[in-house]
């Protein structure tokens, strides 16, 4: 009976809007527009927020990094005490990792841009970074070709290194197989011994694509390693079970004692974490979602009263007609569904255009930003979601009001 | 059909508050709550909706529409564990708003 009423009520609605094409268009296109710019501002905050937690999770899980900055500051922030403070030094990654309890890994990282060559190729502003053999376990990446290198190789500072897709690109634009070959870094001949996987745009800059890795013992041969430009950090990852407050703890007894520092003096080194760098982004990417849920909530709000005047036209216009339904012994019930039906049909197909669109500006922006931009199964429940919710709503009181109607007197209508 | 002024009064609010909850539907914080919950918070959004409009034509099912939606609501609420100030005023202008609607509830129009 039910199925009956809504199949009916759904082929009555069907053949209101085919008849009227123009107006089905132009009342479909507000909710098309809305929907198009709620779940396309979805989709890139969406995007977006991935995009940085992969980037912060290639830098490690539950990583703590001793650097001269923190990451984060307030307003209060006296930036011109941090001025002199020492860098991170690899001698005290020795003795850091002699004394800590709580670490699994740990590694020591310097990096600075630098020209690679290969024969007539030239990549200028590649990044150069000088990794410890440890650093290799603290941080997140994968090899598609060769080898991550050996803890003698890092140790007695080889000269071999590992390139990103960007550089292989760049170095070896004729196809041929970097693995084995010579190539300058910063002047000095290194043998690529491996190529890391493309892992594609960074939100934070940080894609293993534009990278160069050598051992750290060979790094310090070009690279000034107390300077505060070749950005010098220690990388510690907790032991299973062991929190990175408690990591924390330790790694500040350790450091000030290395340091020499008395009671009363303060930190000179900053202990970052890749959770509060996520936290500082959740905080951002919440007020970007709520700021385009409002705009584009009030957007589709304009777009469904668009639709309920529109629903109001087609109830003046078909009054006559209810009134004859009625009077055939159609019950209020059905008249309700069949202007409701066809209410919630328009904002649906509206929807359903607005995700196209939004599925379209994705396509393009891929290409465009070398990002993996995506409409996600979620986005789409949500635009049919407020597709059929705005329909609900915008015709209610129309279809309600065509219900009511007077089967006589609407019998007489013009 | 005659109206009281309160009825009209207690429509008005709803189809305000429809208005302004509409676009917590898709706020992040409902979002983040699951896949079906901007869904299920729609639903119920509507329906507190279709209440209005049954109160405002001084009809039964208005309230208990409303009733429905006001307990469903509630319920939601404390499934996710929202419980801040407007919870709490939300629950106490509701129940106003029950009790003044079962008082005019044996006069209103039974039929859809």
């Amino acid at each position: 009976m039910v199925f009956t009423l809504l199949k009916e009520s759904i082929i009555f609605a069907w053949g209101a809007l085919v008849a009227n094409k123009l107006r089905t268009f132009l009342s479909l296109l507000g909710i098309t527009i809305g929907i198009f710019a709620i779940i396309t501002v979805f989709t890139i905050v969406d995007s977006l927020e991935r995009n940085i937690r992969v980037s912060v999770q290639s830098l490690g899980d539950n990583v703590v990094f001793v650097m001269k900055w923190p990451w984060t500051f307030g307003p209060d922030y006296p930036w011109w005490k941090y001025m002199n403070r020492p860098v991170p030094m690899y001698a005290e990654l020795d003795q850091v990792q002699r004394k800590a309890k709580s670490i699994q890994a740990i590694g020591f990282r310097i990096g600075a841009r630098k020209v690679l060559k290969h024969n007539n190729s030239t990549v200028e502003n590649a990044i150069v970074s000088g990794w410890s053999y440890g650093y290799g376990q603290v941080k997140s990446f994968e090899i598609s070709d060769g080898r991550y290198f050996r803890e003698d190789e890092a140790e007695g500072g080889y000269n071999v290194v590992l390139l990103g897709s960007t550089l292989v690109d760049g170095l070896f634009p004729n196809n041929e197989d970097p693995i084995g070959k010579s190539i300058k870094v910063a002047g000095r001949t290194c043998k690529v011994i491996g190529l890391f996987k493309k892992e594609g745009e960074s939100m934070l800059g940080n894609s293993m694509d534009n990278q160069a890795i050598v051992p750290y013992n060979f790094a310090r041969l070009f690279m000034d390693v107390k300077s505060e430009n070749s950005d010098p950090f220690i990388a510690a990852k907790a032991k299973p079970g062991v929190t990175n407050e408690q990591l924390k703890d330790e790694l500040t007894g350790i450091m000030r004692g290395i340091r020499g520092l008395k009671p009363v003096a303060d930190d000179d080194f900053a202990l970052n974490e890749t959770n509060l760098l996520s936290k500082n982004f959740d905080g951002l990417f919440d007020i970007v979602g709520i700021a385009g849920a409002i705009i584009g909530g009030f957007s589709i709000l304009v777009g469904g009263f668009g639709i309920a005047n529109i629903m109001f036209v087609s109830v003046r216009e078909r009054t006559n007609l209810i009134g004859i339904q009625k009077s055939l012994g159609a019950k209020n019930l059905f008249i309700l569904v069949q202007f409701l039906g066809e209410s919630v049909m328009l904002s649906t197909i509206g929807g359903f255009f607005g995700l196209l669109l939004t599925y379209f500006i994705a396509l393009l922006g891929k290409d465009a930003i070398d990002m993996d931009i995506s409409l996600t199964s979620t986005n789409i429940i949500l635009g049919f979601t407020i597709s059929i919710l705005i329909g609900i709503i915008s015709g209610f009181i129309p279809a309600y009001s065509a219900a009511q109607l007077d089967p006589v007197e609407a019998i007489r209508s013009n | 059909m005659n109206r009281p002024k309160i009825i009209t009064f207690i429509c008005i609010v709803g189809y305000l508050s429809v208005v302004f909850t509409f676009p917590q539907v898709f706020s992040p914080q409902i979002k983040k709550l699951g896949v079906l919950m901007p869904a299920i918070y729609g639903i119920l959004v509507a329906a507190n909706f279709m209440a209005c409009v049954g109160l405002w034509y001084y009809k039964q099912w208005g309230v208990r529409l409303y009733l429905i939606s006001v307990f469903a609501k509630t319920l939601f609420y404390l499934l996710v564990n929202q419980l801040g100030f407007g919870f709490y005023f939300n629950i106490i202008l509701s129940f106003i708003f029950i009790i003044i609607l079962l008082r005019f509830y044996p006069k209103m129009n039974p039929n859809l």
